[in-house]
């Protein structure tokens, strides 16, 4: 009769590190997607917020510079692959030569929950970026002095 | 002969923590690219502004010349620049250049690193700066 023999010799350690690694690959791939989220974001914004006050100063008037300044801002964030509803406008200063006109321009960045790390500012992270420029003081058919004070 | 049999499972989490310590790296360099953007921003703006609202009116009504006042450039680009206000950028510095009509402001500022900080000595800091130079003319 032939003998039969079986070897189960083998090597049980080094296998738990499986489900370890995968979750180190798992949390940190998900906390560097959520930091790229929000630094492309915030390149978005930037953007529109420097298009709205570049077109709005150069407008003919105050009211044609609004509508102008919420259209490129817009266009400029959707050129960045987001969506331009979202995007929230706000102007400070006056359309008067050497008036600075600021916009303040924000985008909710939505980010994912870590286990143990949590969420960022609830889960939604909003990204702002600021542009502000001088309306030009010697504009023809706008109150307000040719002098700027510093 | 020797034998080379082995398990290479124990290799898996350090290879992974090899791939997120890159993929930081990534993110902290966008950080650092994103600040180089801003202060290239600040600088075109106040650069702008000076050459805009920082004429010699003296040199402008007497003489019919565009000349930059350097005291006043200065001030209206730190206004231009203050008005940012961005938060991830610190010790920023603003100087500025004028020679006859032309303006050049250079803006340099700190960024802090986001994941750098957890790999040991790796800095924890970019300085980044960039110029902008204008020129006012007269129109027509």
């Amino acid at each position: 009769m032939k003998r039969r023999t079986l070897d189960e010799r083998g090597q049980a350690a080094g296998f738990e590190v499986l489900p370890f690694g995968l979750l180190v690959l798992v949390l940190g791939t998900l906390l560097v997607a959520n930091a790229w989220g929000v630094i492309d974001a915030k390149i978005a914004v930037t953007a529109s917020a420097r298009e709205a006050a570049r077109v709005f100063v150069e407008a003919p008037t105050e009211r044609e510079g609004a509508a102008a300044a919420d259209r490129a801002a817009k266009e400029a964030i959707a050129g960045h692959g987001r969506d331009p509803e979202r995007l929230v406008i706000e102007r400070s200063g006056s359309f008067t030569r050497c008036g600075r006109v600021t916009f303040v321009v924000s985008y909710p960045v939505p980010t994912v929950q870590l286990p143990w790390i949590g969420g960022f500012g609830g889960s939604v992270i909003t990204t702002k970026a600021v542009h502000s420029e001088l309306v030009d003081p010697f504009r023809s058919g706008l109150p307000g002095s040719a002098a700027c004070a510093p | 002969m020797r034998r080379e049999r082995g398990s290479i499972l124990l290799l898996m989490p350090a290879a992974v923590l090899v791939l997120l310590v890159l993929a930081a790296v990534a993110v902290d360099a966008s950080l650092a690219f994103l600040g180089e953007r801003e202060v290239a921003n600040a600088a075109a703006a106040a650069s702008n502004d000076a050459a805009g609202a920082a004429l010699r009116d003296s040199d402008f009504y007497r003489q019919g010349r565009v000349v930059i006042d350097p005291a006043l450039a200065e001030a209206v680009a730190r206004r231009s620049v203050d008005a940012r206000g961005e938060r991830y950028l610190h010790d920023i510095h603003v100087d500025v250049e004028t020679d006859g009509d032309r303006v050049r402001v250079i803006v340099s500022g700190r960024v802090d690193y986001l994941f750098a900080a957890a790999i040991p000595g790796a800095p924890r800091h970019a300085d980044v700066q960039a110029a902008a130079t204008a020129t006012a003319e007269r129109d027509g």
